[in-house]
């Protein structure tokens, strides 16, 4: 028994939703990180489950997750990197109370 | 000479250029250039009209306008009308041009003065020797463009910018009307020649209600530049101008081109029998109207004025009943007879400083020349027997009696009587009697202004005598290769009611004015509305406006507000409305990463969805 | 002739602006000398054009192509398919705009003498107005004549916007903001024609959309529907520009705003682009659309001449005054497109080039009016024919020459456009002869109000020097014009029936 391809595109399409809904909405810089994580994890499952039963199978899609994977990674470390700065000097890391390049 | 007849309206045209440039430098030597270039005109113009005598018709034209696969042509035709207006034309104006030395000496702007006579009897000229409605059409407007210039003289006088302005523009509608019914023409014949109009015509190639409805389209033209009701009122008013300048155009030239113009479009009137009548009946009109206008005003030039109005009336009434040769007469020795009474009060305004007829008065004995002269033109124009108007006006009254319009022949010989009587009151009041203002240096005008007079006091005598009950020289000879009546056969008792009617009003005016018999406010007191009407010309002006005027304005007020309100609030609330959805979208634009990132994905959401329901094509 | 002489022509003027560019600021005379030397070898090849043309000179030897943008390297599609070329054309009507702005553009120069400041930049920007305007005339290509026509619009601007009277900014932005509309409307219609056709050139797309065989082939065909939302669209486009009523509102501004030697051009010219564009890109494209239409053109065109006309009698300004008359002018140019036959198309292009040196004949007066007594107000001025004799007597004949007096240009193209209307819809025509009366009423309201009467603006001076050049030599073009028009007609004759020819006879 195969699992068919749309099961894996829907459970992504999911995951990329639930990922997108927190980017957009939640204020805690730290939460908008973890979904944009998650919307990068909808891309790669995406791209295995392609990499499988798409019309070419071959190895690129999984080789382009492992990209993603590293690129989301050093993502995370330079963000994360940039908050613990941010909280450091304003000892808060709401995304709306971070505007001084508006003003 | 024939082959070269289109020199003659070059002359002036010359003196216009030459005066326009060097004028200022000639001063009062202008005069001179003029009176040399229209001499050789008038010269030019009567060799044209000895050869004309006996030779056929000339025409040359050249393509001046192609439009598609129309040629429109510009070119000069002489025949037996053309060449009598020629030296009608260029006669009066040699004149004028010499009275004028003396008249405007001392003017500021003499050599304008002269520069405008030039541009004046060069479309004058022009207009005569046309062989097209198109080009008739080009050098009237030219000429109202002189005759707006010459009232327009005296410029920082408000009456003469304000009759300037009017003239033209009153003119102006009725060349609107000429102007449709010359395309109206030009449509239906395919052609502006005056031939290819006549020869269509002859073949019933026009349906008779365009040549019904361009004929009084084109009347009206004739209406505006001709004085005749319900276009009159500029022609009193452009008295403004100077007294030359009224001889010349306000009486015997530009006037009589609408008359000339229905008369050079005759055939067509002859085939609508509707624009005969109307023709007929609106001269007719305006004859008395004019005449009895005439009968109370008080400034010399606008009797004069008025009386102009009443007989191109008369001419009107003339062509309209069939009397080509009557009208074409009376246009003649009215051109004579009416240019010297303008230059003989233009002679005596030179001797007193007023226009004003209650003011003048015994001035028989101090004008030796002018008052025997003016004294021939009101005997002319009155009718008296043997003066030439006494056989024009009885041409005018034959023609309307043996076309059977007795109403208009009752008409017409009242509005003799009027004439009579107003020409001579005229008379008495400025000649007779004792001066009733002490004007001391009134003195005779120079000789250069009396010449003039005389050789139109001359005229004016003989002229008649080309067309007498007993030989028809002239109706033979215009009315050569056509089958118009060289003369009217009528009657002999209307050449004695005619005679009687002139009589009738001359003693009239001598009981009123020369021996003052009768009070001078017998009718006045009796009748006051009456004369409270005429003495205001029948409330036309007052009427025009709080009609046309109002109206105009009006429609400019409405525009304006539309323009200002509605065109400009339209365009400003799709400003303001612009500024507003700007608004909104700058309150979405708040810098927050987040919002921009939802509006991002429902604006793709909506995409997809447009996409999905047409399938990728609008 | 030359290979590039029509590139010559139109960027000749770019030598002057790199020239300028090179003086010093403050050197006065030699930037105004300058300024108007650099529009002199446009003025003379152009006029050499001309004079060539009317000996028998076959102009289609001018055409230049060169290549220029490609889009896309699709083998399903042919080499020339979406290509854009760097390609100019002129036929006789094209030949009579150019020399138009040629000279106006010299005249204008030496109106600018009044320019009071910064006339270095003031003459870079004139000189690029008028490569722009050149351009628009010769381009053929939709693309080029959009680039083209934008060049016109930022000099423009700006020329409003820093050399104007006291409303400049507010004058320039609404000129920017109509006609950017304009544009935009314009550009939709070039992209759509563009995307379906795959070409951009007038004459191809003209045998495209005419041509049912042809349009068969082509990318993707039009529908009916599609081409009368293109025709209106190309209606509003130049309607902005010509103006129609109701997008007239930024004219006036820039007519009031603008300094008189721009207004000049700009009435001269800048206006006659929507009449131009109208000619050759609506007409020549739609000419079924256009068929359809044209009792409504003419209904327009009636419109623009009577509002126009109304308006202007009250305007308290001389500025305003003709800049209402443009309007109503301009009504005259729809009424003889409308019509449909030789005699109105004819009158419609003469009235384009009438109107051009009648506005500026007018224009350069109001600027020289200006210049002497600090008003245009009509209240304020009056009886300038005894101070100032020879200018009055300009003015006088300038508007003569626009109310249609026989002898100038304007009763030429007036007649004709009438003609024309009598043919086509002659009941509409009679209401549009309301108009003849009405400009000889509210010129010769203003005009005399200036001329004549009391003098109120004494010690001002007559023309002098220079300023007699501009005066005498538009007064010459607007009389030969109207003594012979067939100078005129002649070249215009191969243009009007290839526009006849496109409505079927």
């Amino acid at each position: 028994m195969s699992v068919p391809l749309s099961a894996y595109l829907v459970f992504a399409l999911l995951l990329f939703c639930i990922g997108l809904y927190g980017a957009l909405t939640k204020r805690n810089t730290v939460i908008v990180l973890i979904c944009i994580e998650l919307m990068l994890n909808a891309v790669n499952v995406n791209l295995v489950a392609f990499s499988k039963y798409g019309v070419n199978p071959g190895i690129t899609g999984q080789l382009f997750s492992l990209f993603t994977i590293t690129v989301a990674a050093a993502e995370v470390a330079v963000g994360l990197a940039i908050l613990i700065a941010l909280y450091r000097n304003r000892k808060t890391i709401h995304i709306d109370e971070v505007d001084t390049m508006k003003r | 000479m024939m082959e070269n007849a289109w020199l003659i309206p070059l002359f002036p045209f010359v003196s216009f250029v030459v005066l326009l440039v060097v004028g200022k430098q000639l001063k009062e030597r202008s005069a001179y250039v003029g009176m040399l270039l229209t001499f050789i005109s008038l010269i030019y113009a009567l060799g044209v009209l000895y050869e004309r005598w006996t030779a056929p018709t000339y025409k040359q034209a050249y393509t001046w306008l192609t439009i598609g696969n129309v040629q429109l042509t510009v070119g000069f035709e002489v025949n037996a009308l053309n060449a009598l207006m020629l030296v009608v034309v260029s006669l009066v104006s040699f004149l004028v041009h010499t009275y004028a030395k003396g008249y405007m000496h001392g003017d500021e702007r003499f050599p304008v003065f002269y520069a405008y006579l030039g541009l004046f009897t060069f479309a004058m000229l022009g207009l005569v020797i046309s062989p097209n409605l198109l080009q008739t059409y080009m050098f009237w407007e030219l000429v109202g463009l002189g005759s707006f210039l010459l009232i327009g003289f005296y410029f920082y006088k408000e009456e003469a910018k304000a009759a300037a302005k009017k003239a033209f523009i009153m003119t102006r509608i009725g060349d609107v009307g000429l102007l449709i019914g010359m395309i109206l023409l030009f449509l239906e014949v395919g052609s502006f020649e005056y031939e290819a109009i006549f020869a269509a015509l002859q073949n019933g190639n026009i349906s008779t209600t365009i040549i019904t409805l361009s004929a009084i389209l084109i009347f009206v033209g004739a209406v505006g530049k001709s004085g005749q009701f319900p276009l009159h009122t500029w022609l009193p008013d452009a008295m403004e101008g100077p007294t030359p300048v009224s001889a010349l155009i306000h009486a015997a030239t530009m006037v009589a081109a609408g008359v000339y113009l229905v008369a050079t479009l005759f055939p067509l009137y002859e085939a609508s029998e509707t624009a005969m009548m109307t023709v007929a009946y609106v001269g007719g009109f305006t004859a008395i109207f004019a005449a009895s206008i005439g009968l109370v005003q008080t400034d010399i030039k606008r009797v004069l004025a008025y009386s102009t109005v009443s007989q191109l009336g008369y001419m009107m009434l003339a062509l309209g009943s069939a009397g080509y040769v009557a009208g074409i007469f009376h246009l003649m020795t009215h051109a004579f007879f009416k240019a010297l009474l303008f230059l003989a009060a233009g002679s005596v305004i030179h001797a007193v400083h007023t226009q004003n007829i209650e003011q003048m008065g015994g001035l028989w004995k101090k004008m030796k020349w002018t008052a025997p002269l003016f004294l021939i033109g009101t005997l002319a124009i009155s009718g008296f027997p043997l003066f030439s108007g006494f056989f024009s006006k009885d041409e005018i009254l034959l023609a309307a009696w043996t076309h059977g319009h007795v109403g208009l022949f009752i008409v017409a010989v009242i509005a003799a009587f009027f004439t009579a009587f107003y020409m001579f009151r005229l008379f008495f009041l400025v000649f007779a009697g004792e001066a009733r203002t002490n004007v001391h240096d009134v003195h005779e005008s120079p000789m250069v202004m009396v010449l003039p007079m005389i050789v139109l006091g001359v005229l004016a005598v003989v002229s008649g005598y080309v067309q007498t009950p007993w030989g028809a020289f002239l109706g033979e000879w215009l009315t050569e290769g056509t089958n118009w009546h060289a003369h009217a056969e009528g009657p002999s008792w209307i050449m004695i009611v005619a005679t009687i009617v002139s009589l009738c009003g001359i003693a009239l005016a001598w009981l009123i004015y020369g021996k003052q018999a009768i009070a001078r406010d017998w009718l006045s007191s009796r009748f006051p509305m009456t004369y409270n009407v005429l003495m205001n010309k029948y409330y036309v002006d007052e009427f025009y406006g709080l009609t046309v005027m109002r109206a105009t304005a009006f429609i400019s007020l409405l525009f304006e507000y539309i323009d200002r309100f509605l065109v400009e609030g339209i365009a400003r609330s799709l400003a303001a409305a612009t500024r507003g959805i700007g608004r909104i979208g700058s309150r979405l634009q708040n810098g927050q990463v987040q919002m921009y990132g939802t509006v991002t994905i429902v604006a793709l959401a909506i995409l997809v969805v447009i996409f999905a329901v047409t399938g990728g094509y609008l | 002739m030359q290979p590039y002489f029509l590139s010559l022509l139109i960027f000749s003027p770019l030598l002057g602006i790199l020239v300028l560019s090179l003086i010093s600021k403050e050197q006065e005379k030699a930037i105004k000398w300058l300024g108007v030397l650099a529009t002199l070898p446009s003025l003379c090849l152009s006029l050499f054009a001309f004079w060539q043309y009317q000996n028998g000179y076959d102009i289609s030897q001018l055409t230049e192509k060169r290549s220029w943008i490609r889009f896309g390297d699709f083998p399903f599609l042919r080499e020339t398919d979406f290509t854009v070329a760097y390609e100019l054309h002129v036929d006789g009507f094209a030949l009579v705009m150019i020399v138009l702005t040629t000279i106006l553009a010299t005249l204008a120069a030496l109106a600018s003498v009044s320019i009071q400041k910064e006339w270095k930049g003031y003459f870079q920007l004139f000189l690029l107005l008028e490569i722009g305007m050149l351009g628009v005339f010769a381009a053929s290509n939709l693309v080029l004549f959009f680039i083209f026509l934008e060049l016109t619009l930022i000099p423009m601007f700006f020329l409003i916007g820093k050399w104007g009277y006291f409303e400049k900014e507010k004058a320039a932005y609404s000129y920017l903001i109509y006609n950017g509309l304009g544009s935009a409307v314009l550009l939709i219609v070039i992209a759509i024609l563009f995307a379906r056709t795959g070409t951009a050139n007038i004459a191809e797309l003209r045998h495209i959309l005419t041509d049912p065989i042809a349009q068969m082939q082509t990318i993707s065909p039009i529908s009916d529907d599609l081409r009368y939302g293109l025709f209106i669209a190309l209606l509003v486009a130049f309607g902005v520009k010509l103006p129609i009523v109701p997008l007239h509102r930024w004219m006036l501004r820039v007519h009031v705003q603008a300094p008189p030697s721009v207004v000049m051009l700009h009435a001269g010219v800048l206006l006659k682009i929507g009449a131009f564009g109208l000619v050759r890109i609506a007409l020549g494209l739609f000419p079924g659309q256009f068929q359809q239409f044209s009792t409504w053109l003419i209904v327009l065109g009636v419109v623009n001449l009577l509002y126009g006309a109304f308006l202007a009698f009250r305007q308290t300004d001389f500025k305003m005054v003709l800049a209402y008359s443009s309007v109503s002018h301009m009504g005259i140019v729809l009424i003889g497109l409308g019509s449909l036959n030789e005699a109105g198309m004819q009158g419609a292009i003469f009235q384009a080039v009438s109107h051009g040196f009648i506005a500026a004949f007018l224009f350069f007066f109001v600027g020289v009016m200006y210049e002497r007594t600090r008003t245009t107000t009509l209240a304020r001025l009056g009886g300038m024919a005894k101070t100032m004799p020879y200018a009055s007597g300009f003015i006088l004949a300038g508007a003569m020459a626009s109310l249609g007096l026989p002898g100038t240009s304007g009763f030429i193209s007036e007649f004709m456009a009438f003609v024309g209307a009598f043919r086509a819809e002659p009941w509409l025509a009679a209401i549009g002869t309301l108009g003849i009366i009405m400009t000889a009423v509210y010129l010769l309201r203003a005009v005399l109000r200036i001329t004549f009467g009391q003098t109120t603006v004494t010690n001002v001076h007559d023309l002098r020097g220079i300023e007699w050049v501009p005066a005498i030599s538009l007064l010459l073009f607007i009389v030969i014009i109207g003594v012979y028009p067939n100078v005129l007609a002649m070249p215009l004759q191969t243009t009007i029936e290839t526009m006849m020819n496109g409505l079927g006879g």
